[in-house]
């Protein structure tokens, strides 16, 4: 059986404005019904120094089937906005997670004014 | 290159886990039974002494022990309330205590803790210096330990002359090693 956690969009968009609304849909079909799926907005940061990571908002659907699909909706907050430059990259995602066990998906967004991800360096 | 694309992020290094030498995990468990599950992780800076804690510690919880964890820092000289709550609080013989950074401890704080210890099922400990505790395994790093991990983490071949260069200018020291690699990367603007 092909096990999966599909976090997507409802338009597929994944840039977004701070204060935008994100609508999706989480799909996943795994071996048996978890407990719980819960899907978790988050920034977090990569580079040459340690992880700064903040869960904004989680968002929990009860009574998952082992084959199913929820709705989600959340409220991207004022910021921190995507960036990179060479020592560090600020990254936003969605990511759906079933408990117990590491079954996950996430999608990527990129939160800026511009829509955008911000460059610190050319 | 933009940081999240760079192969040596702190985050794609953790990612690589400890490698055995000429030996499997199970006869490391075995030899660590052998010593009543009280033994040191040996090896100077950046030689995996951490990463090897982090990867018995499933494989000890997969034997039966409740884990409990703490890791000490340069002049912690004792263990804070926090620390002795999360290892030394109703210890029974299926807890295993794993102490990472243990030469950082005063003698009066390890030998407080060794005598605590005795009513768990066992005490694991990482150290820059052998003698606190019997040996389970010196860390021990090489110029072809450090090409594979940087060919795991770029997804091709290297430059093995670089990769000699870079062991011996960080003495054997990994972390450091990767953490120069970052800089080349970065600086070299792939």
């Amino acid at each position: 059986m092909n096990e999966f956690i599909l976090v997507e969009t409802h338009d597929g968009t994944t840039s977004f404005r701070p204060g935008d609304l994100v609508e999706g849909t989480v799909r996943w079909q795994l071996p048996g019904a978890p407990e719980e799926i819960e899907l978790r907005l988050f920034w977090s940061t990569e580079g040459k120094g340690d992880q700064d990571l903040e869960v904004v908002e989680t968002v929990p659907f009860h009574n998952p089937g082992a084959l199913d699909r929820r709705t989600f909706r959340v409220r991207l907050p004022a910021g921190p906005y995507s960036f990179s430059g060479k020592l560090i990259t600020l990254r936003w995602a969605l990511e759906a997670v079933a408990q117990p066990g590491d079954h996950a998906g996430n999608l990527f967004l990129t939160v800026s004014p511009t829509g955008e991800e911000i460059r610190l360096h050319r | 290159m933009r940081a999240g694309d760079n192969p040596f992020t702190v985050q794609k290094v953790r990612k690589i886990r400890y490698r055995l030498s000429g030996e499997t995990w199970e006869g490391l468990l075995e030899r660590l039974a052998k010593l009543r599950y009280r033994a040191a992780i040996v090896g100077p800076h950046g030689r995996g002494k951490t990463t090897l804690l982090e990867d018995l510690a499933p494989r000890l919880e997969a034997l039966g022990f409740r884990v409990r964890s703490v890791m000490l820092h340069a002049g912690d000289r004792r263990l804070d309330r926090e620390q002795r709550q999360v290892l030394l609080r109703h210890l029974s013989p299926r807890d295993l205590l794993c102490v990472d950074g243990a030469e950082q401890l005063g003698r009066i704080s390890w030998l407080a803790l060794l005598a605590r210890s005795q009513s768990a099922g066992g005490l694991l400990i990482t150290s820059h210096r052998p003698g606190l505790l019997p040996t389970l395994l010196d860390c021990e790093t090489s110029p072809e330990l450090l090409e594979g991990i940087v060919r795991e983490l770029v997804g091709s071949e290297t430059d093995g002359r670089q990769i000699e260069e870079l062991f011996a200018r960080h003495n054997g020291n990994l972390r450091e090693a990767l953490r120069a690699m970052y800089d080349v990367w970065a600086g070299a603007g792939r």
